[in-house]
């Protein structure tokens, strides 16, 4: 009987040391994955609230106009493995606007995981649209008049697609985000010139402006030059066109950069871009895409701009504005992006 | 006691083995190379002896390259960063860019990298007028080294948000902004990279936009402010044209105007004005600043070694024949200034001067 309770003692006490072991491993990963695990407290898995866009009739322009009567439903998101859509948005998120942000980018991204194949359409920023959130305005305020959940359902219901997640980014963020990864290598097509580029976060009076110069070429880039790269509109003739489609290269010099990332990479990354990103993806979903962004080869992505004849200039209330030709950008949209 | 003490080096274990999985996962982070990461060239050996004499620019320094050795120029850091050397023929001196925030000068240097003067006062010194400052880059030198070719953002006028570069030329010993050569599209950021051509005329490359896209051709400006002669259409988009020493063959970065993130270097023959079918040397690249040697053997550019990124030297032994080598990296680790095309001299060694 003695020996019988000696046996069971070792026994118990032998779990308990390979329990301790397992912890104290725990413990390690866990305070390795800390900055993760905080950011996705913080700024993921953000759920949105959405009102789907009534199904399709038609791509006419009358139909787009009644695609404001909305039916609430909980959003759907595609299932693992299977195409999805992501709305990408960027605000000038500096101490001028006082946390009234607007989204000078909105990129729809389609990624086909197994095709391996993805398609950017910038939607321009001054587009006039319905916004989801009631009345008409440039498309860059629905993020101003509900965050995020204003944006997608904007989109959503202008465009009539189905938008699976979301991902927001401010300046700070895409600085130190490109910086984390050690720059991005970048061609730029043409000079970008502009001696009227805001100084706001270069410690200056943000009010005043700073030059900016980015020769033409394959060129290293860190992440404030980058941003310049992205930002800067004044030098360019096609303004917010030249703008979207500086973007969509910089996001692709940022996929050259996701072969070399993984898991655990995420701590850095998720410090760097803290409280400047965030995102209805959990932390595994955006862990998930890294293998998927590396393994898209370049003739497979196609991008889109919205310019003329999608748009075409206007005024509305006292501002200049975009307005959409929906009878070319509906069709031009759900060649890539399903229609709902 | 015993048991206490067995308690303490299990625990301890344990502590050990939870740090050890936190480094653990932690070696598993991918070293991505950064400016702080890369070698100083003067460090490194290239893996061939190239002739004659190459000027390069790393992390704002410039750095001369011959008999298969390095040498710091070790210029004066302050004011800015070094590129954009260009070699002054028949002499020992080079011209460089000194880039500041908002402008930027050229200045004459010595081949041991002493100042020998500044040649351009570019800088404003009211803050509140940013737009009075100029740019100046793309300097080349005329084959009489006296005349001097550069890109240069005027005209200017300050109720426009157009800056654009020109081409403009001038002399060491004169004016250095005398003559404007070029009329550049506005708002396209304008006509860069210019080199004089043995018949005349200066060869650079011209951004235009058309159907929603930037593009560049490759031109020649037969005369000052005339019409451009362009050698290459917007649908190649195809710029920093460096002409062979013999002056048949023209090598050149194209995009194809795909703004996909991805370059191909071409050559073609040039004759008449008139450029021959483009044969592509390196696919689906990031290939940038090719430039001939002085006798012709072969050409040198810039491409990242790998998806990490950061510009290695590359040398293509025999590219004006038929059938030139496969690509072969010079060095590694050096993360050059990819927007400095390297400046080839052909003197091949330089006598050490005091400084």
């Amino acid at each position: 009987m003695r020996r019988h309770h000696v046996r069971r003692s070792r026994i118990f006490l032998g779990f308990l040391i390979a329990l301790g072991f397992v912890l104290s491993g725990a413990i390690g990963a866990v305070a390795y994955f800390m900055p993760a695990i905080v950011t996705a407290f913080q700024d993921t898995g953000h759920s949105i609230t959405r009102n789907l866009p009534t199904p399709k009739s038609s791509t006419s322009a009358s139909a787009a106009a009644t695609a404001s009567a909305k039916a609430s439903a909980p959003p759907v998101v595609a299932p693992p493995g299977q195409p999805f859509t992501v709305l990408l948005l960027g605000s000038d998120n500096d101490i001028k606007f006082g946390g009234t942000l607007l989204t000078q980018s909105m990129i729809l991204a389609r990624v086909n995981p197994i095709t391996k194949q993805v398609v950017m359409e910038s939607i321009p920023r001054d587009m006039w649209v319905r916004l989801s959130s009631g009345g008409s305005a440039k498309i860059d305020a629905a993020y101003l008049h509900g965050g995020a959940s204003a944006a997608v359902t904007t989109v959503e219901q202008d465009f009539h697609i189905h938008i699976d997640h979301y991902a927001w980014i401010g300046l700070l963020g895409l600085v130190n985000l490109i910086n984390e990864v050690g720059g991005v290598d970048v061609v730029a097509t043409n000079p970008v010139m502009d001696d009227f580029y805001p100084a706001d976060l270069s410690g200056k009076n943000p009010y005043a402006f700073e030059r900016v110069a980015v020769l033409p070429g394959p060129q290293h880039m860190n992440g404030m030059q980058a941003l310049m790269y992205v930002r800067s509109r004044h030098g360019d003739l096609r303004s917010d066109f030249g703008r979207s489609q500086r973007q969509q290269q910089v996001l692709l010099a940022l996929r050259a950069k996701a072969k070399l990332l993984g898991i655990a990479d995420l701590p850095d990354i998720a410090t760097a871009m803290a409280n400047d990103f965030s995102t209805d993806m959990s932390i595994s979903e955006i862990a998930s895409l890294l293998p998927i962004a590396s393994s898209v080869q370049l003739q497979n992505v196609r991008q889109v701009i919205l310019a003329s004849p999608y748009t075409s200039t206007g005024h509305q209330n006292n501002e200049d504005v975009l307005l959409p030709n929906w009878n070319l950008i509906l069709p031009e949209t759900h060649q890539y992006f399903p229609a709902v | 006691m015993r048991r206490a003490l067995s308690v303490i080096v299990l625990l301890a274990l344990m502590a050990g083995f939870g740090f050890g999985v936190n480094r653990l996962i932690a070696s598993r982070k991918h070293k991505i190379p950064t400016e702080g990461t890369v070698f100083i060239p003067t460090a490194t050996r290239p893996k061939i002896v190239l002739p004659g004499t190459l000027y390069l620019a790393q992390n704002g320094d410039i750095y001369r390259l011959s008999d298969g050795y390095f040498t710091d120029l070790h210029l004066p850091a302050a004011g800015g960063s070094w590129m954009q050397p260009a070699y002054v023929p028949n002499s020992q001196d080079i011209i460089a860019v000194l880039r500041a925030a908002e402008y930027s000068n050229l200045y004459l240097l010595n081949s041991q990298g002493h100042v020998i003067r500044r040649l351009s006062n570019n800088a404003n010194v009211h803050l509140d007028t940013v737009y009075l400052n100029h740019w100046m880059f793309y300097p080349h030198m005329g084959a009489d080294g006296n005349t001097i070719y550069f890109s240069y953002d005027q005209p200017k006028n300050s109720s426009s948000y157009a800056v654009d570069f020109s081409l403009w030329s001038g002399t060491l010993n004169g004016r250095l902004a005398a003559k404007q050569l070029s009329n550049s599209n506005p708002f396209t950021g304008g006509d860069v990279d210019p080199t004089q051509l043995a018949g005349g005329g200066v060869l650079y490359s011209k951004f235009a936009i058309g159907s929603g896209n930037a593009y560049s051709v490759i031109a020649i400006q037969a005369r000052p402010l005339g019409n451009p002669i362009t050698l290459t259409t917007p649908a190649q988009d195809c710029g920093q044209p460096a002409l062979s020493p013999d002056g048949t063959r023209l090598a050149m970065v194209c995009i194809g105007g795909t703004g996909l993130q991805s370059t191909r270097l071409e050559v073609a023959a040039l004759s008449g004005g008139k450029l021959g079918t483009p044969k592509t040397l390196v696919n689906n690249c990031l290939c940038s600043a090719p430039v001939w040697a002085p006798d012709g053997s072969g050409l040198v550019y810039y491409n990242t070694a790998d998806a990490t990124g950061h510009f290695e030297l590359w040398w293509i032994k025999g590219a004006l024949g038929a059938s030139p080598s496969a690509p072969l990296q010079v060095t590694t680790n050096l993360d050059f200034d990819a927007l400095s095309p390297p400046s080839w001299s052909p003197l091949s060694s330089v006598p050490v001067m005091a400084r």
